[in-house]
């Protein structure tokens, strides 16, 4: 199972890829106006939202980083006019599909926040930090063979004819 | 997590399959006045000069198997057959036998779909090909070649629909220069034959079906099948959406794809091939057809097409070759959920 | 291999004061290919500049990482600081450890920490940077404005004045637009001719100004400083060269046609100049109604004109030139209310007419000479209904948006007509007045003093009764029904995007609002800015607005165009998108997303696998590309990829951060 108890000393690997225009500033500002959030938190900086290529993500999970966030400027904003528009569109699918093959949703999160939201920027780093530390480490290893004993995942043995020779056994 | 976890996969397919059994048997006739125009209409094109290469079935190895013919010679257009054992999907061997000329190509909904796509990514002109239409009532296993439950020889347990022809919406060709059927190439009844392909809004009955397991069951699912792919890259090799000249997997870059055979490697290769074609899939299911593995690759396939569908509301890719694709545009009124 | 270099800085105590500089330079030491790192008070003064410098001639550095405060602060600095020295400017990384590092973690364990991972990943990535150049765009000091009415004159007298030729472009037979046919504006009651034509005149005279009338731009390509321009220019049938303008051949013209300028109004002749000041003052002849190009008959004009000016044989030519900047002002056109309100007749009551033609009747030079006489039977209207909001405001029937203009002409309206018309009564059906600029509202409120009845309701029907022109409509104020028996209905139309916006703007890449009105980089702060460089907006093709906001936003793009005509060059962006051409498909994502169409597909012929093979791939134009990269992430092989933001250098950036 990938839930762990209690994370509390956890310090989990946050990746977040930030908008030179806007997350990026908006970090700057919580900077300024010296506010506390979670030191997690590391930024990539990226020229538009638009730029964040959804294989940067599995990389970023494949080498070891606990969640990733990706943040652009609010819709109709955009620096170069539409890039937020293609990045939300392909984020939607992208999360959905991430999910949808098992990833907590809280591990990987997208966010508008522009230059101006020092605070939104604070809550939103300090909300996804939290969250992922309550999560635990990323789990790599296949918990497929926990379930098949349970016999829970029944039909998922037959994925494979190969699987089927050696499970069926407890699957029926 | 119990055991009233939805089955899933193959059996899953296997009621729909079933559920589409006996009509194929009745066809021999049908395939056999199909077979004669076909032949007949490759040896004129190839007599003419029209084309330069006919591209369709010719009898596999073994009894009740197929595999793809590429006829050059008008002498030799006898080898060319259509039965319900044509399971190989032909419109992605276009591109490299267009090379030498003009190419004429057998089309059922599938392959012309896949002509669409081709051609809506630049890949081929319309004017390259010459399609022959050709009435498709769903093919079915060929026994010699299936892995089914009980190794049975016998010819009723070849009356499966293959599981791609199961989920397929548009059996009849959208797009021909010229329809060898007998009806009405919009017929996809061919006339009452046979029972209508399911409804568009039903093909992603197995993602729903998916969509519902706890998140530990999906991920335990998923990484089962990304244990089990051998990455031979077949997947891609027939797909009409990939085209690219050299492939993401083959490039030397760093963090673009590990060489490795691993749970993470196969995750990235997995998952990236979704995210490269789930926007224009056709869903013809070959992929999943030629997967040695036999791994249910539609099932990650469709669930981007699921997605973009109801959140972008865009029309089954490949019915057209104008269509842009979903991630190539936006609307300023999408639904917003990263505020 | 690289030599890095990282210097880190104190910036006083700001960032060693929670984050321990020594170790946390003392660790970049051991990172891949650092061969120096050193620590600072102050790396952006003088002396931490020219301790950099020192330290790359010494250290034979070509690559630096700054850790310090934000790369919004001083990666330009710094950049300014490598042209001096032999290290490319764009090889340097900052990593920054102040804003997003000692400003927010208290903790000196914690955010030194974080502070090495961030150097980690600048350091990373300053490995794979690669020297970047920018290109020098040359700049065809040459400007093109299409549409001639008061914004494209003004925009283009400001543009020669500055010394720089313009072309003007101008679909009508005359320049003048829309301003031209008013018979005064507000508020100040000047006549509109009267301050118009002089500046026709200025535009004609002007030896910088090159104008073609019953002209359309047929094509436009290129970008900023180089656009390539198709200019059609209609068959006039008469010699401009040999003309005098004597007006002879329109005098015995036999051929009557429906004046355009007199919005159908009146009646001109088949060879005509639009109106007495046109500019340039020569007639043109309309081939749909020239008795001698449709039947080969007449010719009267060709015989009377004495300089032999006439050109039956003429025919459209059309050019290609040039230009570095491009003014789009042409203009707006009312919006077609006999088919959307059928309630007024849609049409069918020659005695309800919309404000332009109630302009012409007010017209000293009009159909009319200035007497205001009803279409119908040319009776002076003794009642008259002004009806605002006709298409405007009303998103069921027309256009959500206010068309601004309207509130103020139609006091206008008001006030003239009661002061041509004794005895007259006047009533103003309105939404809402909207009267804000200067000495607006007053003139308004003088409207109410010379007794214009305003009713704040819409009018639901206009029917025909006994010869009067029912109108029946709601006083919201009062809550009752009105129903006025009129003479006269003048309709205050909306203004509506010229037919013309849709195609320039797509032929150009700016974007176009819901309503089709072109769309300005930004709402505020880039109002006569396309988001295509070179490209500006001038007067109603952006949006409805009045005759003092047209000039102000003409004025304005005229400015725009001159600085950027004031530089010999433009420098292009270093950081853009490149491709590689042996990677790419030709599948077109790239130029289909392209916000700038910065993209295309070009066709290359070259050897592959010993095979000469043609094929397309997509070139970006460096001039055009503004290195968002959204393009990079729509092409699946790869081949798309962002200088400075590389694909590899983002992937060893996360792989630094996770594995080093």
């Amino acid at each position: 199972m990938s839930v762990v108890e209690s994370n509390s000393d956890f310090q989990p690997t946050v990746l977040a890829f930030c908008c030179h225009w806007c997350t990026y500033s908006g970090a700057d500002l919580a900077g300024l106006n010296r506010m506390n959030y979670p030191a997690n938190i590391r930024l990539l900086r990226v020229p538009c939202s638009g730029r964040v290529n959804p294989q940067y993500v599995l990389t970023a999970f494949n080498k070891g980083c606990d969640g990733v966030l990706v943040c652009g400027c609010h819709p109709g904003d955009c620096h170069y006019v539409s890039g937020n528009y293609f990045a939300k569109r392909r984020m939607m699918a992208f999360k959905r599909l991430l999910e949808y093959t098992g990833l907590e949703p809280e591990r990987f999160q997208i966010r508008w926040i522009s230059g101006s939201e020092a605070g939104k920027f604070r809550d939103v780093v300090t909300q996804v930090c939290e969250e992922i530390r309550a999560l635990g480490p990323l789990k790599h290893s296949a918990s497929f063979e926990a379930f098949a004993e349970q016999g829970a995942l029944g039909t998922v043995n037959a994925l494979t004819p190969a699987n089927k020779a050696e499970e069926v056994v407890e699957n029926d | 997590m119990t055991d009233t976890a939805p089955s899933i996969t193959r059996e899953q397919t296997a009621r729909v399959q079933t559920a589409r059994v006996q009509t194929t048997r009745v066809h021999t006739a049908l395939f056999a006045e199909v077979t004669q125009k076909l032949r007949l209409r490759a040896k004129e094109l190839l007599e003419s000069g029209e084309v330069v290469s006919v591209i369709g079935w010719e009898a596999g190895r073994f009894e009740n198997q197929t595999t793809p013919a590429f006829i050059t010679d008008a002498n030799k257009v006898d080898r060319l057959i259509f039965n319900e054992y044509c399971a190989n999907t032909l419109g992605k061997y276009v591109l490299s036998e267009k090379l030498d000329g003009k190419v004429a190509v057998c089309v059922r909904g599938c392959e012309s779909r896949g002509i669409n796509r081709m051609i809506s990514d630049n890949q081929l002109k319309r004017s390259e090909v010459y399609l022959l239409g050709l009435p498709c009532p769903g093919m079915v296993e060929s026994p010699e070649v299936s892995h089914a439950s009980e190794p049975s020889h016998a010819p009723e347990a070849s009356s499966k629909l293959l599981s791609k022809c199961a989920f397929c919406t548009h059996r009849q060709p959208v797009v021909f220069d010229e329809y060898l059927g007998t009806c009405e190439a919009t017929d996809e009844t061919l006339g009452g034959l046979i029972p209508k392909p399911i409804d568009p809004s039903e093909r992603f009955s197995d993602v729903e079906e998916l969509e519902a397991l706890s998140l530990d069951e999906r991920n335990a699912y998923f990484e089962k099948l990304y244990n089990n792919c051998i990455r031979c890259y077949a997947c891609r090799e027939v797909c009409p959406c990939c085209t690219c000249r050299e492939c993401f997997v083959d490039q030397a870059r760093a963090g673009w794809q590990g060489k490795q055979n691993n749970l993470e490697e196969n995750r990235f290769y997995n998952l990236t091939r979704v995210f490269h074609i789930g926007d224009r899939c056709v869903e013809c299911g070959e992929c999943e057809r030629v997967c040695p593995m036999e791994l249910p690759l539609m099932k990650i396939n469709r669930k981007m097409v699921k997605d973009l569908t109801t959140l972008f509301s865009v029309p089954e890719a490949g019915l057209d070759s104008e269509t842009i694709s979903p991630l190539n545009t936006y609307d300023v009124a999408d639904l917003e959920e990263y505020l | 291999m690289s030599r890095i270099g990282v210097f880190v800085c104190h910036c006083g105590s700001n960032i060693a004061g929670t984050i321990d500089v020594e170790q946390l330079a003392q660790a970049a030491r051991e990172f891949p290919h650092v061969v120096h790192t050193d620590d600072y008070k102050y790396i952006c003064s003088d002396t931490g500049q020219q301790s950099i410098k020192d330290a790359i001639a010494e250290h034979k550095l070509d690559r630096i990482v700054i850790a310090s405060c934000s790369p919004r602060m001083h990666e330009l600095t710094f950049r300014k600081m490598l042209e001096s020295t032999d290290v490319n400017p764009y090889m340097l990384e900052v990593a920054n450890i102040r804003e997003q590092c000692s400003w927010v973690h208290k903790d000196k364990d914690v955010g030194t920490k974080k502070a090495i991972d961030l150097v980690k990943m600048a350091a990373a990535k300053v490995d794979h940077d690669a020297p970047l150049f920018t290109t020098a765009i040359p700049i065809n000091k040459r400007a093109l404005v299409i549409g001639g009415g008061i914004a494209g004159m003004q925009a283009a007298l400001d543009i020669a004045d500055a010394g720089y030729p313009v072309t003007l472009v101008e679909k009508e037979p005359s320049l003048g637009g829309k301003m031209v046919m008013l018979d005064k504006t507000f508020p100040t009651l000047d006549c509109s001719a009267c301050i118009c034509t002089p500046k026709m005149a200025d535009v004609g005279s002007h030896p910088l100004i090159t104008i073609k009338t019953l002209s359309e731009v047929e094509q436009i390509t290129g970008y900023v400083g180089n656009f390539e321009v198709t200019i059609r220019e209609k068959a006039k049938y008469v010699d401009y060269d040999s003309c005098t303008g004597c007006g002879l051949c329109e005098t015995k013209c036999p051929s009557k046609v429906t004046s355009e300028f007199n919005q159908g109004l009146g009646l001109r002749k088949a060879i005509y100049t639009p109106f007495a000041q046109a500019v340039p003052n020569k007639p043109t002849i309309d081939a749909a109604h020239c008795r001698k190009l449709l039947e080969g008959k007449c010719g009267v004009c060709e015989k009377v004109c004495a300089v032999n000016a006439i050109r039956f044989d003429d025919v459209d030519t059309t050019s290609t030139e040039t230009y570095g900047a491009i003014i789009l002002a042409f203009g707006y056109q009312l919006i077609n209310w006999q088919e959307l309100y059928g309630e007024y007749g849609g049409g069918l009551y020659q005695d309800v007419i919309h404000g332009l033609q109630f302009e012409r009747l007010l017209n000293a030079s009009g159909p009319t000479e200035g007497h205001i006489q009803r279409p119908s039977d040319g009776a002076e209207p003794k009642t008259l209904a002004i009806i605002k909001c006709v298409g405007s405001r009303d998103p069921h029937k027309g256009r959500s948006y206010c068309s601004r203009a309207c509130c103020m002409y139609a006091a206008k309206h008001a006030h003239q007509y009661l002061d041509k018309v004794d005895g007259a009564k006047c009533f103003i059906f309105y939404m809402d007045v909207r009267c804000a600029g200067k000495g607006y509202d007053e003139f308004y409120m003088n409207t109410q003093h010379d007794g214009a009845t305003y009713l704040r309701g819409r009018v639901s029907k206009i029917y025909e009764e006994n010869g009067k022109l029912v109108c029946l409509g709601e006083d919201t104020l009062s809550g009752s029904q009105v129903r006025v028996d009129a003479d006269m209905v003048v309709l205050e139309t909306a203004m509506v995007p010229a037919d013309d916006a849709n195609r320039i703007g797509s032929m150009l890449g700016v974007t176009r609002d819901k309503d089709l009105w072109l769309s300005e980089a930004h709402p505020k702060l880039r109002p006569v800015e396309t988001n295509s460089g070179g490209i500006y907006l001038a007067g109603t093709c952006q949006g409805p607005k009045d005759i003092p906001d047209t000039v102000a936003q003409a004025s304005a793009a005229a400015m725009k165009v001159a600085i950027l005509f004031n530089k010999d060059e433009l420098e292009s962006n270093a950081m853009i998108a490149q491709s590689n051409s042996s990677l790419c498909n030709s599948c077109g994502a790239c130029e289909a997303i392209c916000p700038y169409q910065a993209i295309t597909l070009e066709e290359i012929t070259r050897r592959e696998n010993s095979v000469m093979v043609t094929r397309k791939v997509s070139k970006v134009n460096p001039s055009l590309c503004q290195g968002c990269g959204a393009c990079t992430v729509a092409c699946r092989p790869g081949a798309m990829d962002l200088k400075g933001f590389s694909d590899e250098q983002i992937m060893r950036e996360v792989d630094a951060l996770c594995q080093w």
